[in-house]
C-alpha cells in the first residue's frame, strides 16, 4: 500500500489497483468487465471462461484484508449488456454474496449501454464529501475520481521497457487501472488522457511485488 | 533411353538446346510408371525440376486426360518459386506446342483467376502448402481433385520437421483419401532422415527413393587475411577489403549473410570499399516485395556483380551465372551451407566453389570443423517432430468447412499423416472438442459451437461465415507484427514493432542499404528520412541465429584443448589460446572450467561467471535457466545470461563464491518446468499456438487487431489457462514447441555427473580472451523477468531517492 495526500485525504492504494478511503471505509475500484471472455465466443473466439471468476475472487480476497462498508465501481463492471446472464451459478453466486457483504455503488460505464439488471442501480455520478466518482473523467474543475482509461506506463530501465497498469493523480484529478482480469491498457502518453493530466502529475507503478511511484518529469527525463 | 518411353516433344526440346537426359530423371519416370512414388535426393543443379515433372509430362503426351481437370499438382515452400518453375515448364510446351495448360495459384494471385481456375482448372496447377489448404477446404474440393494424377513436392526437405509441414502432410492424407491412384515425387536436398522424408510423402507400400551424390565435393577455402580477426562479433567488418578482391575477380558473386542486420552492415561496407563502381545488390526478406523481385530478376539477367543475401536466397530458384559463393559468419550447420555452395555454379558436373570468412575467433574454430566434415560427409542429425495439435485444429476445421465427416473415418485420414502416426484416439476428440466449442471442462460455450453434430453423428459447420474466417486464418506461419519503413512515398521494406520501440526520435539506423533517420510513427508507418550519419544504429532483427549443431561443438573443443592441432591455425588464433593458457586456463576434454571475475556494465559492477561446457546451445541455455534460478534462491540476484553452443555466461548484482554449490547434481527438473512456464518464450509460443489453432483470430472482417493487442491478451489467456486448465491443448502445444527449442536433457545429466569433483574455477580480476566473445554476444537470454523487473526498479527507485536526498 502506498499513500496518497488527495484533497487533503489520505488515500491509500494497493497493488492490484483498488483505491482504499479507509477514514470512511470505502474501497473504490474500476472497469471489471466482467464476462469479458464470454463475449467473444458468439462469434466463434472461446477464450477461456475463468475471467470473471479471477475478477471477483481476487477483490474479495482483498476487500477482505481491510475494514470496508462500501464499494464504488467505477463502471465497466460488466463488459457488456448481456454479460449478467452469461455468468455461470458459481459467478453469480459470487457476485451476490459480494453485492450483500458490501454496500455496492454501481457508476454507469461506456460498456453498459442499456444494461438492466434486477436489484442494481447505475449511476451517473455519485459524490461524498466534495468527490465526485464518476466513469470517465470530465474536463471541469472538480475533486473527481474516474477509470475507463485503462491506463498504463512504460518506465525505461536498462535500455528496457517495463510496461504495468498505473494510477495517475493529477492535482484534483485519480485516473484508476483497470481491475478486470482480461483487460489491456492505454499508455498515459496517449493524447486521449492529455485534457484531463495537468502539466505535473505522478503516477503510481502496479507490479506483481510493489508499487513504484514517480513524477512526470522522471518519466520524460527518460527518453 | 528406352524405347518404351515416348518423350519425343521434350527430347526434341533439350537437343534444340544442347542438353540431354540425366540417368536420374529417366530413373524417376521409370519408376514413376511402375506405380511408385518417389523420393528424388540429389544436390541443386542436378535437373532435378525436370525429373519431377517427366512423369506426368509424359503422361500428358501419350495419354488422354479430360481437357477441363486438373492432372497434376506441384507445391513448393516458396512463393517465387512456383513462378519459377511454371516459367521454367513452360519454355519446352511452347517451344513444342504441347496442348498443356500450366497456372500458378498463390496468397498473391488474383480474386478473378482464382475463381476461374476453380470452375475451368489448368492442367497443371503451381501452389504452396497453405493454398493446398484453401482449395481443400472449398465444398467442391473432392470434385476438383478427384482425377489428380500427379503430385510433386519440390525442396520437401525444408518442410518436413516444421508446423508447415504438419499441415501439407494433413492435407497429403486427405488428398490421399480423394485421388487414391495419384503418384507423387518429392523432390529434396541432401539430407540425412530419407526415410522418414519418404514416409511423409509417400502413403503407398511401393515407393522408392533415388539418392544421387554431387559428382565433385565442392572446393572450400577460409579467407586469408593480413588483418585481424576480432575475437567476438558478427559482423566482419575486417574481410570487407579482402572480399571485395574476390568480388571483382569473379563474374558474379552470392554472399550469405546469417542475419538481416549482418546483410545492412556489409552491405554498407562494401558500398564504401566500391572504388571501382561494381553493382551490387541486397537482399532479404524485410525488404519490400519489389525491391526483392527487382534484384532477383537483375540477377538472373546476369547485371549484377554481387548479391548480399540472407537465407531468402538459400531455396530454389537458378541463378545461372554465379561463380562463387562467400558464407560470412559460420554456416552453423553442414546441410544448410551444401545448399548455399550449391547457388554457385549451378551446373551438377562441376565442382561448386565457396569461401569462408568466420566473422570472429571461435567461428574460426567452426569453419574449420564444417570444412573437415564436409569432407568426411557428414551430415547434421535431425530429429523427428510429432504433429502439432495447433496444427491439427486448424485442419480439423479445414475439413469441417469443406464437407461433413465422420469421427472414425477422419481420425483413420490423419493417422495416416506421417507427424501424426502416432496420435492417440482421446487427444484427436480433445482436439475436435476445442475446435467445436473451446473445449473447456466449464462446458460453457457449447450453445456457441462452430460445428455441429447432426442426427447421423455426422460433423459440420454450422454457417458460411466460419468458413469465410477460416479462410483467413489459414498457415502456420505467425509472424511478428511488422511496421512498414516510409521514406516520402516509397515504402522500403518493414520491421518488427518491437524494433522501433528502442528507437527514439533522430536515430539512425541502416535499412535498405540506406542510413534512415526515424522521425515518426503515423498510422503504423514508420517515417523516415535519408541522412548521411556515419554512425548508424543497426536494426537487429528477431531470428536469423541458428544454434551449431552438436557434433561441430564437440569438435571446436577437440581443437582448442590439443595443443598439436594448434599449429594449423593462423598465428592470431593461436595467439589467442595461448594468450589464454596465460592469462587463465584452457577448457579440458573431461573437466568444466569455470571463471569468475568482475565486470562493470553501464557504470554498475556486475560479477560474470562463466561455464565452458561444450555442450551445445540447447544443453547450455537449460543449464543457464537452472543456475540462474539457483542463484536466485540463494539471493545472488542474476540479471542474464547468454549461452552460446561452447559455454554459459550468467553475471549477477552480488557475487557467487562457492561455485561447487552452484553446480550441484541437485539443480534439478523441478525448478527447470517451473521456470519455463514463465518464460517469454513459452509466452510467444502460446500466442503462436493460441493463432494457429484459431483460438484467437489473425483478423477479424473489417478490423485489424495490431500486434501489441494481440500479444497482450494472449498473455491473459495464458495465465488464466494455466490456472484453471492447466493441461489445456494450447498448453501442451507451447510446452512441447518450447522444450524442442531449449532443453537437452539427457546431455545436461551426463554433463553433470561428469563434472562432479572436476571443476577448475579460476578467479580472475578481469575478463578473460575466451570470454570475451560471450560477454559481448548481443542475443541475451533473460532471467525471469517479472524478477529482473523488480530488482531494476528497486535500483532505479534508490537512484532516485539517492539524488533528491532522502537515501
Amino acid at each position: 500500500m502506498k499513500t496518497l495526500n488527495f484533497c487533503n485525504h489520505g488515500l491509500q492504494i494497493c497493488k492490484e489497483g483498488v483505491l482504499f478511503w479507509l477514514e470512511k471505509e470505502i474501497a473504490i475500484v474500476s472497469d471489471l468487465h466482467l464476462e469479458k471472455g464470454s463475449s467473444y465466443a458468439s462469434s466463434g473466439q472461446y477464450i477461456p471462461p475463468y475471467d470473471s471468476e479471477e475478477t471477483l475472487l481476487k477483490l474479495l480476497d482483498i476487500l477482505n484484508n481491510y475494514k470496508v462498508r462500501k464499494v464504488i465501481l467505477l463502471g465497466d463492471t460488466f463488459h457488456d449488456k448481456d454479460a449478467f446472464l452469461r455468468m455461470t451459478s458459481k459467478v453469480r453466486f459470487l457476485f451476490e454474496d459480494f453485492t450483500i457483504k458490501y454496500e455496492v455503488i454501481f457508476i454507469l460505464g461506456n460498456h453498459e449501454n442499456k444494461i438492466k439488471i434486477e436489484g442494481i442501480k447505475f449511476h451517473q455520478e455519485y459524490i461524498v464529501d466534495n468527490i465526485h466518482f464518476l466513469h470517465e473523467a470530465i474536463q471541469k474543475n472538480i475533486n473527481q475520481i474516474s477509470g475507463h482509461f485503462h491506463p498504463v506506463a512504460s518506465i525505461k530501465v536498462s535500455s528496457k521497457k517495463i510496461t504495468s497498469k498505473c494510477l495517475i493523480h493529477s492535482n484534483n484529478h485519480i485516473i484508476l487501472p483497470s481491475f478486470g482480469e482480461f483487460t489491456g491498457g492505454l499508455n498515459i502518453n496517449d493524447p486521449v488522457l492529455k485534457p484531463f493530466i495537468s502539466e505535473d502529475y505522478n503516477i503510481y507503478f502496479l507490479t506483481k511485488k510493489s508499487i513504484y511511484k514517480f513524477s512526470n518529469k522522471e518519466i520524460e527525463s527518460q527518453y | 533411353m528406352s524405347e518404351n518411353l515416348k518423350l519425343q516433344p521434350i527430347q526434341n526440346w533439350l537437343k534444340k538446346n544442347n542438353w540431354f537426359f540425366y540417368d536420374h530423371q529417366l530413373e524417376t519416370l521409370n519408376q514413376s510408371i511402375n506405380g511408385r512414388d518417389v523420393l528424388l535426393i540429389a544436390p541443386t543443379g542436378g535437373g532435378k525440376t525436370l525429373a519431377g515433372f517427366l512423369p506426368s509430362l509424359h503422361d500428358l503426351i501419350n495419354n488422354k486426360f479430360p481437357d477441363n481437370k486438373l492432372h497434376t499438382l506441384y507445391i513448393s515452400p516458396l512463393k517465387a518459386l512456383t513462378i519459377d518453375v511454371h516459367r521454367n515448364l513452360t519454355n519446352p510446351i511452347e517451344d513444342q506446342k504441347l496442348d498443356i495448360r500450366v497456372e500458378t495459384r498463390t496468397g498473391d494471385t488474383s480474386g478473378y483467376k482464382k475463381t476461374r481456375q476453380k470452375e475451368v482448372p489448368p492442367h497443371m496447377l503451381m501452389t504452396t502448402p497453405e493454398s493446398l489448404a484453401l482449395l481443400l477446404a472449398d465444398t467442391q474440393a473432392k470434385e476438383y481433385f478427384k482425377f489428380l494424377r500427379y503430385l510433386i513436392i519440390d525442396e520437401i526437405h525444408s518442410l518436413v520437421n516444421s508446423k508447415r509441414g504438419d499441415l501439407l502432410s494433413l492435407n497429403l492424407s486427405r488428398l490421399n483419401n480423394i485421388s487414391p491412384n495419384c503418384k507423387r515425387i518429392g523432390l529434396s536436398a541432401t539430407i540425412k532422415n530419407k526415410k522418414s522424408t519418404l514416409n511423409f510423402l509417400s502413403q503407398k507400400k511401393k515407393s522408392k527413393i533415388i539418392n544421387i551424390r554431387e559428382k565433385s565435393s565442392p572446393k572450400i577455402e577460409i579467407l586469408e587475411t593480413e588483418n585481424r580477426v576480432p575475437w567476438s562479433g558478427h559482423m566482419a567488418g575486417y574481410a570487407i577489403t579482402d572480399i571485395y578482391k574476390k568480388i571483382k575477380l569473379s563474374s558474379m558473386t552470392i554472399l550469405f549473410v546469417n542475419t538481416r542486420a549482418q546483410a545492412e552492415l556489409v552491405f554498407n561496407k562494401l558500398w564504401q570499399e566500391n572504388e571501382n563502381n561494381l553493382k551490387i545488390a541486397i537482399h532479404h526478406g524485410s525488404l519490400q516485395k519489389e525491391i526483392r523481385r527487382k534484384v532477383e530478376n537483375l540477377m538472373s539477367l546476369g547485371k549484377l556483380d554481387c548479391v548480399v543475401a540472407t537465407s531468402s536466397l538459400d531455396l530454389g530458384i537458378d541463378w545461372g551465372k554465379v561463380d562463387l559463393v562467400v558464407q560470412i559468419g559460420s554456416p552453423k550447420g553442414i546441410a544448410r551451407f551444401l545448399q548455399r555452395i550449391g547457388r554457385s555454379n549451378h551446373r551438377f558436373d562441376e565442382p561448386s566453389e565457396a569461401l569462408l570468412v568466420p566473422s570472429n575467433r571461435f567461428e574460426y574454430l567452426e569453419c574449420i570443423s564444417t570444412i573437415a566434415s564436409i569432407k568426411a560427409n557428414l551430415l547434421d542429425e535431425v530429429r523427428d517432430k510429432e504433429g502439432s495439435l495447433d496444427v491439427l485444429a486448424q485442419h480439423i476445421l479445414g475439413v469441417a468447412c469443406s464437407n461433413p465427416f465422420q469421427i472414425d473415418d477422419f481420425f483413420l485420414e490423419i493417422k495416416k499423416a506421417w507427424p501424426f502416426r502416432n496420435l492417440k484416439k482421446q487427444t484427436f476428440l480433445d482436439v475436435l472438442e476445442f475446435v467445436r466449442n473451446g473445449g473447456y471442462s466449464l462446458k460453457h460455450y457449447e450453445q456457441y459451437a462452430k460445428i455441429g453434430i447432426n442426427k447421423n453423428n455426422f460433423y459440420a459447420i454450422k454457417n458460411k461465415n466460419i468458413r469465410n474466417r477460416y479462410r483467413l486464418n489459414v498457415g502456420t506461419i505467425v509472424e511478428s507484427y511488422m511496421l512498414k519503413v516510409k521514406l516520402g512515398n516509397r515504402t522500403l521494406g518493414q520491421v518488427e514493432e518491437w524494433f522501433i520501440e528502442g528507437l527514439n526520435e533522430g536515430d539512425t539506423f541502416l535499412f535498405s542499404g540506406r542510413v534512415l533517420e526515424y522521425q515518426s510513427i503515423t498510422n503504423n508507418n514508420i517515417i523516415v528520412r535519408s541522412t548521411n550519419s556515419a554512425h548508424p544504429k543497426i536494426p537487429s532483427y528477431a531470428g536469423g541465429r541458428l544454434p551449431l549443431t552438436s557434433e561441430l561443438s564437440f569438435q571446436v573443443r577437440k581443437l582448442i584443448s590439443k595443443k598439436e592441432y594448434w599449429k594449423h591455425f593462423p598465428n592470431q588464433i593461436s595467439d589467442w589460446l595461448k594468450l589464454q593458457n596465460k592469462f587463465s586456463g584452457l577448457p579440458s576434454v573431461e573437466g568444466l572450467l569455470v571463471e569468475t571475475f568482475p565486470r562493470h556494465i553501464k557504470n554498475k559492477k556486475r560479477y560474470f561467471l562463466i561455464c565452458y561446457t561444450f555442450e551445445g546451445r540447447n544443453a547450455n541455455q537449460t543449464l543457464g535457466f537452472l543456475i540462474s534460478k539457483k542463484m536466485q534462491r540463494m539471493g545472488y540476484k542474476p540479471i542474464s545470461f547468454v549461452a552460446t553452443d561452447y559455454a554459459l555466461a550468467i553475471w549477477s548484482m552480488i557475487e557467487v563464491e562457492d561455485i561447487n554449490i552452484i553446480l550441484n547434481e541437485d539443480i534439478m527438473l523441478d525448478d527447470l518446468y517451473e521456470w519455463l512456464e514463465e518464460t517469454p518464450l513459452l509466452k510467444k509460443n502460446f500466442r503462436d499456438a493460441a493463432i494457429i489453432s484459431g483460438l484467437i483470430e489473425r483478423t477479424i472482417p473489417g478490423r485489424k487487431k495490431t500486434g501489441k493487442q494481440v500479444m497482450f491478451s494472449s498473455d491473459l489467456i495464458f495465465n488464466v489457462l494455466k490456472k484453471h486448465e492447466p493441461n489445456h491443448i494450447l498448453l501442451q502445444v507451447a510446452r512441447n514447441d518450447s522444450y524442442r527449442g531449449l532443453i537437452d536433457l539427457d546431455r545436461l545429466g551426463d554433463f553433470l555427473k561428469r563434472i562432479k569433483n572436476n571443476i577448475i574455477h579460476k578467479r580472475l580480476d578481469r575478463i578473460s580472451p575466451l570470454a570475451v566473445p560471450l560477454v559481448l554476444e548481443i542475443n541475451k537470454q533473460t532471467i525471469d523477468k517479472s524478477e529482473v523487473d523488480e530488482y531494476f526498479l528497486e535500483e532505479l527507485e534508490n537512484e532516485i531517492l539517492t539524488e533528491v536526498g532522502l537515501n
